[in-house]
């Protein structure tokens, strides 16, 4: 029996504890130390702040070796290279993320370059489906990533939830709308709240039998929503009394839901996932404003960014939290590396992603997005990474959910990810956690019509795919297993139009995309 | 159960993506006009669908009239309603009170900003609460749930997108998209007054496309969605560019809000849309080209069969599967084709269908917060002050209440507008939640009991008047199920009409009610006897409007 398992099994057993506790008056942040200690494993927390509308990555994390090449396309959006704000040679925050910076200087900030999927989709709202379902950007699925990992260790649910064991909401989203990256195939495990203080009690009864019909269905949805609702509300409410923040908070939306959340995890609060968002990402127009790119609604959103993350990051130190908290930022795309003539950028694919808190394995992964001297008035950032592998390793070593099982849930060529600090992950071999980068190069670049592709790889199966400068995949040229050593191979392009394109070759557990610009 | 089922049994994946979880629902009624016997279920579930909170006396009147004459009413055009006003603001020296403020300049005031704004909501939230048996508001918010647009800050932007909504939602499908397409609150949302030849913006053209005409497809092919590609989103962008608008917040009272072409900044290169629509080509017409190629769109059958679905999804139920997509969405979209994109005569046929009338798609519409407000105001009757002042707060108050229910006018989350329309799997479950729960029965209690005392009138119910009217009010249990005629969409069953009779007279034996009914009948002017009854209907009213019944339409 797997110690997870194990120890969620036993915890029932010890339920009553906390409760006797209460009577001692401890104070709230001793009392869930003492619930830690009780239950090390099984309270492990994840938080999604969603960016909604599509972050403008490559206004966030600038990448210094291609200031000039990207000056030249985004002129009127582009920060002046003085204002940047250098956290290595290569790389700068946008100046208004002050908080964040601290964060990286302080080693609980990971971020992921060049996160996306194959064949991006630019709709906003098919985009954010992939994003919170998981899937491939050419199917439709029902149930969310989350949905579907908690659907596995909560079959039974909704019936006979909340019990004693799972006093609280499995997800609890800050705000009006249950999430769909937490919908199971039966119900959505997320509970929607705005006021941890005012969740009333709801008047139900005179519930009759449901026929077996789409409108018994829904008379369902509706009476378990009350049921629930009363049966969660009581709990949250002394939950949120008992805890305390310790840190103020910005005044802003997504500072004051974090804020909340922090809270409810002071106050004891056993629900695993939490979801923040914050609108305003979809930066068609004004993205700067008044010819200064230092003034505009991006500026605003990544300063409300990032100082209501780094107080959260801050409050739950202070509460003693800090092992068990991480949290990630999601957006359903990044936007185009050419600039519009509204002083904004429009939908475009691939973008950078952060990973926070004490328990990161801290620092930046992936390389830089490459521009090149001439940019497609379409092209977007290329993926490095598809997101389902971040999702996936967040499921395998935070929650340590079996390797299988995260391919079942995500995708079959799941490739983990060194996301966590394994010293909070006893489990986990240190070995992996090294820097590796896989080395690739092309030529001739500029190509004609074909490319040589060299890298070195194990024994082991290696896939070599093309992309267009959209993120949509062109073609596999290879995925097939390869003998140890090194490769060269030459592939055919002679029959893609001119312009920009990646190879991403993915072996070794890493993975690799590098431009390549082709002329007829 | 193998390991891989029980996986896709996670995933949600072997039930099939579009159909519902519950059991297959069995199909076998299509568009032919409904022939049964026409009772007053029936009648109450057209209203219900098609007008916001029908009473019992609009339901017995739709009853005697029969479906023909009920639709003739329901789909009447109303022509345009009378724009919002100055209701009470001293300090505008363009606009006295009592007049409209819809042309009338600003000045350099913002409270001037602020009543405007304010009106424009009361007036929007009115219109709804004020409409007797027709779909006209109710399409109104259907459409602006179409062609989405969201904080446009200046009231006579969304006052003119408004009017054009009410100029259209019962005309013809393709003229309301040319209209919107340069409607300057549109060009403004989705940018299409910053679009030009050197810069074409292509927000407005990917929208135009993917949800207010032809949808998007699966991706068959790099950046071909089935119905358009990536090319025909830049060749539109480029044959919409040079829309303009003016007039935004101005103070120059010569200057009225509108949209205007600017040729300079139009692209006259020949546009070539992709085969999805017969590599049409349009060339230069200026300030006619967007006209053109909304026609170029519309000879496509697939827009027909788009706007069939949203329709359906707004009036019938959101599953459509393969037979509904048949035998409902395709002869609807003949229909429309066949009328030349006229609207009314295929919402017509699908509201007089045998599949709208089918007793299985009856209570399966989660109402959204507009329609769950107005049936409990407006089913129960209560009494809206007519002092314009009384009136507009109060429905102001209404519609900040939408705000915590996630339905504000004008304020919509995204451009595909508000999820319960789209977004699967939940659809209007969405409307539902810890959050909306709470405030819903605070209003429905507030409905109930108290009733609303805003600006010093009391907007409440009437209990007495109500039970007056229903045609067995000695009889308890006949109370009960006519009031369940009017909030709930299948009635009462029997054991909820002893649960609810203990609400009503708390476990007496039923002579009592008569009893305590025949007193106050006989007196109707002893106080006493008159509170007695009245305060157990409005236990009983609060109580029906708790259960989760009264959620579903």
């Amino acid at each position: 029996m797997k110690r997870r398992k194990f120890i969620r099994n036993t915890s029932a057993a010890l339920i009553g504890l906390p409760a006797a506790l209460n009577g001692l008056s401890l104070s709230p942040i001793r009392q869930s130390a003492l619930l830690n200690a009780l239950n090390p494993d099984s309270d492990r927390v994840l938080v999604l702040v969603q960016m909604i509308g599509g972050n403008d990555g490559l206004n966030m994390i600038i990448p210094l070796d291609y200031y000039d090449k990207l000056y030249n396309v985004r002129q009127n959006v582009m920060l002046p290279e003085s204002s940047l704000d250098h956290f290595d040679n290569n790389l700068a925050f946008h100046p208004s993320m002050k908080g964040i910076r601290g964060m990286f200087d302080d080693a609980k900030l990971k971020v992921i370059q060049g996160v996306g999927y194959p064949n991006q989709n630019r709709s906003h709202f098919r985009s954010t489906d992939i994003w919170t379902s998981g899937s491939p950007a050419e199917e439709d699925w029902p149930t969310g990533w989350l949905g579907r990992y908690l659907s596995d260790n909560h079959q039974e649910f909704p019936t006979n939830y909340p019990n004693t064991e799972f006093p609280d909401p499995l997800a609890v989203v800050i705000g009006n709308s249950i999430s769909l990256t937490c919908q199971g195939s039966v119900g959505n495990f997320s509970l929607p709240l705005t006021d941890p203080f005012n969740l009333g009690q709801l008047a139900s009864g005179g519930d009759d039998f449901v026929p077996d019909n789409l409108y018994g269905d829904q008379l369902e949805y509706v009476r378990l929503t009350i049921e629930q609702t009363n049966a969660y509300s009581e709990r949250i409410t002394e939950i949120a009394n008992l805890g305390s923040n310790t840190q103020t908070y910005p005044d802003t939306g997504l500072a004051q839901q974090l804020k909340t959340i922090a809270l409810l995890l002071a106050g004891g609060s056993k629900t695993k996932i939490f979801i923040a968002s914050i609108g305003g990402f979809d930066t068609h127009a004004n993205q700067v404003q008044n010819g200064d790119p230092l003034q505009g609604e991006h500026t605003e959103l990544l300063q409300k960014l990032s100082g209501a993350i780094s107080a959260f990051q801050a409050d739950i130190e202070g509460l003693g939290l800090s092992d068990r908290v991480i949290g990630m930022t999601f957006s359903e795309f990044g936007r185009r590396i050419k600039s519009n003539d509204s002083n904004g950028t429009d939908h475009g694919s691939a973008a950078p992603l952060m990973v926070f808190g004490s328990c990161v394995n801290p620092g930046v992964f992936g390389a830089n997005a490459e521009i090149g001297d001439e940019v497609g008035t379409q092209d977007g950032v290329a993926m490095q990474f598809d997101f389902r592998d971040i999702y996936g390793s967040i499921l395998e070593d935070w929650f340590e959910v079996d390797k299988d099982l995260v391919k079942g849930f995500l995708h079959a060529d799941y490739q983990r990810i060194n996301i966590l600090n394994p010293c909070l992950d006893p489990i986990s071999d240190t070995s992996k956690i090294a820097e590796e980068s896989l080395v690739v190069n092309l030529f001739p670049n500029p190509a004609h019509s074909y490319v040589n592709v060299h890298f070195e790889s194990e024994r082991e199966r290696v896939s070599v795919t093309l992309f267009n400068a959209e993120g949509i995949l062109m073609d596999t040229m290879l995925d097939r297993s390869l003998s140890a050593g090194k490769h060269e191979m030459r592939f055919d392009i002679g029959s893609y139009p001119s312009g920009n394109y990646f190879i991403r070759v993915v072996c070794s557990g890493l993975r690799q995309s590098s431009r390549i610009f082709t002329k007829i | 159960m193998n390991r891989r089922h029980a996986l896709q049994s996670l995933m949600g994946l072997n039930k099939g993506l579009s159909e519902p979880v519950s059991a297959p629902r069995p199909i076998n009624v299509g568009l032919a006009p409904f022939t049964g016997p026409w009772t007053k279920e029936h009648a109450a579930h057209l209203l219900r669908r098609t007008m916001f909170g029908p009473n019992l006396e609009q339901i017995n009147q739709a009853v005697t009239d029969g479906l023909e004459m009920s639709l003739d009413k329901i789909l009447a055009d109303p022509g345009i309603p009378d724009p919002p006003l100055n209701i009470y603001m001293e300090e505008d020296p363009n606009v006295p009170i009592g007049s409209t403020w819809v042309d009338a300049p600003y000045i350099n005031n913002p409270d001037i900003l602020d009543y405007r704004e304010k009106t424009l909501a009361s007036w929007f939230i009115n219109a709804g609460a004020a409409e007797g048996v027709s779909v006209f508001q109710k399409l109104i918010v259907f459409w602006h749930n179409h062609f989405v647009i969201s904080e446009i800050a200046d009231p006579k932007f969304v006052y003119k997108y408004v009017r054009t909504l009410h100029e259209n939602a019962l005309g013809n499908f393709r003229e309301f998209t040319k209209a919107i397409t340069i409607d300057p609150a549109m060009l403004r949302y989705l940018n299409g007054n910053q679009s030009t030849k050197n810069a074409p913006n292509e927000n407005y053209a990917r929208e135009l496309l993917e949800l207010f005409t032809i949808g998007k497809g699966p991706l068959i092919a790099p950046g071909d969605y089935t119905n358009y590609t990536e090319y025909d989103i830049s060749e539109i962008a480029k044959i919409l560019t040079g829309w303009r608008d003016r007039g935004f917040y101005t103070t120059d009272p010569d200057q009225a809000v509108e949209s205007y072409f600017q040729a300079s900044r139009h692209d006259t290169s020949t546009k070539t849309l992709s085969s999805k629509f017969n590599n049409e080509s349009i060339s230069n017409a200026g300030a006619e080209e967007y006209s053109n190629l909304i026609d170029v769109i519309f000879e496509q059958e697939e827009v027909s069969k788009f706007i069939c679905r949203k329709l359906y999804r707004y009036f019938v139920y959101y599953v459509i599967n393969t037979d509904i997509e048949q035998n409902v969405i395709e002869p609807m979209a003949q229909i429309l084709r066949d009328n030349d994109y006229d609207i009314a005569p295929a919402l017509r046929a699908l509201l007089q269908s045998e599949h709208f009338f089918d007793d299985l798609n009856k209570g399966v519409m989660i109402k959204n917060p507009m329609d769950f407000i107005y049936s409990g105001m407006k089913g129960l009757k209560m009494n809206f002050s007519s002092n314009p002042f009384e009136r507009h707060s109060f429905m102001l108050l209404v519609g900040n209440a939408l705000t915590p229910l996630q339905m504000t006018p004008f304020s919509m989350p995204t451009v595909a507008g508000w999820p319960a329309y789209y977004q699967e799997p939940t659809y209007y479950r969405i409307w539902i939640n810890s959050v909306t729960l709470p405030y819903q029965q605070n209003i429905t209690d507030g409905i109930a009991w108290a009733g609303f005392n805003v600006a010093g009138f009391l907007n409440a119910i009437d209990p007495l008047a109500l039970v007056d009217e229903l045609p067995d009010p000695y009889d308890p249990n006949k109370v009960i199920e006519d009031l369940g005629l009017i909030l709930f969409p299948n009635g009462v069953t029997e054991n909820q009409v002893d649960f609810l009779k203990d609400a009503l007279i708390f476990g007496l034996p039923d002579f009592e009610w008569t009893t305590e009914y025949a007193n106050y009948i006989a007196d109707p002017d002893d106080e006493e006897l008159a509170n007695a009854v009245s305060t157990k209907i409005k236990n009983l009213l609060a109580t029906m409007m708790k259960l989760s019944e009264f959620y579903l339409s």
